[in-house]
């Protein structure tokens, strides 16, 4: 086998194709409004999260603006809380969860197992749906008297508040069915759908980062449709379990809320890694460095990850043996991470390391996430989170895990496979540049928070002390460079669309199965069924071990 | 105990004063950490830096210089180090948050009540509650904190000193301060401001557990005074005439929902109260005169101004007396 290299030239013109491509195969809206093609489907993820990013983004952006100064620049208070929620919801419920899995998952995942489609199209379109009612009903929510609790709930103020607490509940727990069903479909395709010859040591670690995503949507997320079920019980009929004015206990909610969304913090990191992992070895051209590894620390997090739920609520009470033993675990969740971080920087070592657009995100990415993987220490640490814990350091250091590591692995991954969805390339240079004021956006948000956070600016303050002022400023000089970054992000792709060049049909030369199909992929993927009988990630030139 | 055998100092100059026995051991914790993130975070950006130049694709055929995929030892090395660390920072951290679980049998007792959006702090004997907290340096103090309606949290920077009030239970904090800061006062005796308005001297005391529309104006101080100054009961501010003493309270319960200037905050603006003409959520008209004040402050959902939440708390008679509510009408009556 040689080294591929990209020829543009010689991109397939559209007669030279055996079948048209899923994109031209039908016409109309109904043949996407009713597609079971995982690749519509896909894309109709793609479309919904990103408007929910930029819904999002600007509440964010509206956020940052009010705090430009002590008292508050733009809302009363009340209005404030409602934009943070309303951030907070958006940004975690509706894009970042479904984000990965739902949109590239969707559209990657059987390509790279060489299968013509998932396991259960019907279900997979279900799950879309689900999400768009779930999406819809939190839209209601807003309209019908908004949220103020914040993205958590908590108790009992959240039974308290006069307003949407209860629609805003069910909208929550049917996104929460929309991504079991994605679950649960990727584990049946995963198990039945991979090609011959495809054993589980030679599946691309993207595969492995969404299994083990979709054993924990499976696991966890029911917890939640549980909890905020029993929320809106609580809320109509005073069933009395989390409201201490009926005898309830309002920490038992955090541990319910916990049990699923601390799990929810690596349903969103795993298959960002995933990506990572994928990008990595393409554009370093490189196989990836600890394969077993990368995937067995994929697993070993997950299973870790439902053992760590009460490094939440250090300052609530719990007992001390308690404490200690979340401590403990939350503290092992840092070795594979930090075997993760250095195995992608031994990838890029050596390589042939090619600074393309999804590269450059990639890069930001492993920045970024260094900085989340390093403050999650301090914040296991017992006797430092009791300091820190429910400051701006908390907000800092989530957003560089959320915002900073899935949001931009996704958009990674969006660069990455983007030829391969449309047969469009974007303009790369602007993808560089974007890259770029994103990776300086985030920092400069982000570290005058971590630094007024160890000072002890509580977090979801609507008003504050003179004294962080210049943070509060510098964080949001940091937001708009990110807004700006986005903007630009969402221009050139728009532009692609219509008016970007052809692009190859194995744009970077990656070698995993996904490759293999025509670009853009046909309704069933490939022309022929492939059949695995190499090395994965052979670039060529064997692998050495 | 534990000393380590280096002192981490501060690189970024960013924690809080150290101001209770716990901040020392915490600091040098949490720079500890900032050195090791510091560290590796530099020898990750120094790699991926020199790669992505040294090794980066000059022709497009170019194979990667290395196909190695697999090195034990580093592998190790990799996996040791981090877990080294770790288990260090889950050890030291665990023997700080010992110490602050469990207070001394002799610290002064302090009683705290949250609700929205204020704090009660009744010191050791007193009856009436305070704005401020007063402490005596050098003390262990400890605070035995109940909440009225909502999760709040008692957070006190400069003390690394947080505990979440949760209604229903009993919540514990201690601390013992070290370094004295009293507030500044003039020569009446009043406490100084600075040019924003906020008082000047002791620590600041913060709710740190999202509480709604006045979360952030849970905003407290802690004055560490000596033990001469403590002695002389400083928190015991109550004036002697009847206007004062309702501004007294008002400033304790009621300061962040109710304005004196006219503006709307979260309830309307006690300026021009007593007396003024309204209509309720019933669409009933109604006169603001003391038995409709007294009746709003015990039983406030009882009647609710149109175009405001129902949001206002109940203060009951343990809450307020009869008498104290006496003194906020006559304070109120001033406010025209
Ligand atoms: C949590 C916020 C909050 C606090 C604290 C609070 N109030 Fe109120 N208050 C309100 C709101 C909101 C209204 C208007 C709705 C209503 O009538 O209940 C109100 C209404 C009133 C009224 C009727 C005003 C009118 O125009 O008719 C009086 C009198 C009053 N409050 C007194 C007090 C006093 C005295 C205190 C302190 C001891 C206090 N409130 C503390 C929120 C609050
Ligand atoms: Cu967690
Ligand atoms: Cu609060």
């Amino acid at each position: 086998m040689t080294t591929y290299v990209p020829d543009i030239e010689k991109a397939p013109e559209a007669g030279s194709r055996k079948e048209p491509s899923y994109l031209d195969v039908t016409k109309g809206f109904w043949s996407w409004a009713g597609t079971l093609d995982h690749k519509r489907i896909g894309l109709m993820y793609l479309v919904g999260v990103t408007a929910a990013f930029l819904c999002g983004g600007i509440l964010a952006l509206l956020i940052r603006l009010h705090l430009w100064t002590p008292d508050g620049a733009i809302f009363e208070n009340a209005v404030y809380n409602q934009v943070f929620t309303l951030h907070g919801v958006f940004m975690v419920f509706i894009f970042i969860i479904p984000a990965i899995p739902a949109s590239l998952g969707n559209f990657v995942l059987p390509l790279m197992l060489g299968a013509p489609d998932v396991a259960l199209p019907r279900l997979n379109l279900a799950s879309f749906y689900l999400w768009l009612t779930g999406t819809i009903m939190a839209i209601y929510s807003i309209l019908s008297g908004a949220v103020d609790t914040g993205w958590t709930f908590y108790t009992p103020y959240s039974l308290q508040t006069q307003q949407a607490v209860v629609s805003m509940g069910l909208a929550v727990f049917t996104l929460g069915f929309s991504s079991i069903f994605t679950g649960l479909n990727f584990i049946v395709t995963i198990h039945k759908m991979r090609a011959r010859g495809q054993t589980w040591f030679k599946l691309p670690l993207f595969c492995w980062a969404i299994y083990a995503t979709s054993v924990l949507q499976v696991l966890a997320t029911p917890v939640l449709g549980i909890t905020v079920l029993l929320l809106a019980f609580e809320h109509l009929y005073h069933i009395g379990i989390f409201d201490p004015a009926h005898g309830g206990d309002p920490v038992l909610f955090q541990h319910f809320f916990w049990f699923y969304s601390h799990p929810a913090v690596y349903i969103m990191i795993l298959p960002a890694m995933g990506v990572i992992s994928e990008v990595v070895t393409v554009h370093s051209r490189k196989p990836l460095f600890g394969y077993k590894l990368l995937a067995f620390s994929s697993i070993s997090i997950a299973v870790i990850s439902f053992l760590v739920w009460g490094h939440h609520m250090f300052t609530s009470g719990e007992s001390e043996f308690v404490m200690l033993a979340f401590s403990f675990l939350t503290m092992l969740v840092a070795i594979p991470t930090a075997i993760k971080e250095f195995s992608w920087v031994a990838t890029i070592w050596g390589g042939s390391v090619a600074l393309t657009a999804p590269m450059l995100y990639a890069i930001a990415f492993l920045i970024i996430f260094a900085i989340g993987g390093l403050t999650g220490v301090f914040l296991g640490t017992l006797s430092v989170d009791i300091h820190l814990h429910d400051t701006y350091f908390v907000v800092a250091h989530f957003h560089a895990v959320m915002m900073g590591s899935t949001a931009l692995a996704f958009f990674a991954g969006v660069h990455h496979w983007w030829p391969k969805m449309f047969g469009r390339m974007y303009n790369e240079t602007l993808a560089k540049i974007s890259a770029i004021l994103i990776l300086v956006g985030f920092n400069v948000t982000f570290l005058p928070q971590f630094a007024m956070g160890s000072q002890g600016m509580p977090r979801r303050y609507a008003t504050y002390i003179p004294e962080w002022q210049i943070y509060h400023q510098w964080s949001t000089v940091g937001a708009v460079i990110l807004g700006i970054g986005f903007a630009l992000m969402l221009g050139y792709l728009i532009h692609s669309l219509f008016a970007g060049r052809k692009a190859a049909a194995n744009e970077w030369g990656g070698v995993t199965m996904d490759w293999e199909s025509p670009t853009p992929p046909n309704l069933y993927n490939f022309d022929e069924e492939p059949v695995v009988t190499g090395e994965l990630y052979d670039y060529g030139h064997g692998a050495k071990h | 105990m534990v000393q380590p055998v280096i002192a981490f100092q501060d690189p970024l100059g960013q924690l809080p004063p150290q101001a209770s026995t716990f901040a020392g051991d915490v600091d040098e914790l949490f720079y500890f950490l900032v050195w090791v993130s510091l560290a590796s975070f530099g020898l990750i950006l120094a790699l991926l830096v020199y790669s992505s130049i040294a090794h980066r694709r000059k022709t497009p055929d170019q194979p990667a210089l290395s196909n190695t995929t697999h090195n034990t030892t580093l592998e190790v090395v990799w996996t040791l180090i981090p877990t080294v660390v770790v288990m260090l920072a889950f050890a030291w951290g665990l023997k700080g948050n010992l110490d602050q679980q469990v207070a001394p049998a002799d610290a002064l007792q302090y009683r705290v009540e949250a609700f929205k959006w204020g704090w009660n702090f009744y010191h050791p004997g007193a009856t009436t509650a305070s704005e401020h907290i007063y402490v005596p340096v050098d003390k262990p103090v400890k605070f035995t904190m109940t909440s009225r309606d909502v999760l709040h949290s008692f957070y006190v920077p400069a003390m690394r000193a947080k505990r979440d009030v949760v209604p229903g239970v009993k919540q514990i904090v201690w601390f013992q301060p070290t370094v004295e800061n009293g507030p500044l006062l003039d020569a009446a005796g009043q406490p100084q401001t600075d040019a924003f308005g906020n008082l000047i001297g002791g620590f600041d005391l913060f709710c740190s557990e999202y509480c709604g529309d006045g979360h952030s104006v849970m905003h407290r101080k802690v004055y560490v005074v000596s033990q001469e100054q403590f002695d002389e009961k400083p928190w015991d501010l109550l004036p002697e005439d009847p206007v004062g003493r309702g501004e007294f309270y008002y400033k304790l319960n009621c300061v962040a929902c109710h304005s004196v200037d006219g503006s709307r905050l979260v309830g309307p603006s006690f300026l021009g109260l007593v007396g003024r003409e309204g209509r309720h959520t019933d669409g009933n008209a109604y006169t603001a005169d003391e038995a409709y004040i007294r009746e709003s402050i015990r039983k406030p959902m009882a009647k609710v101004v149109e175009g405001y939440a129902p949001v206002m708390p109940e203060f009951t008679e343990a809450q307020l007396s009869d008498e104290a509510v006496g003194d906020i009408l006559e304070w109120l009556k001033t406010l025209k």
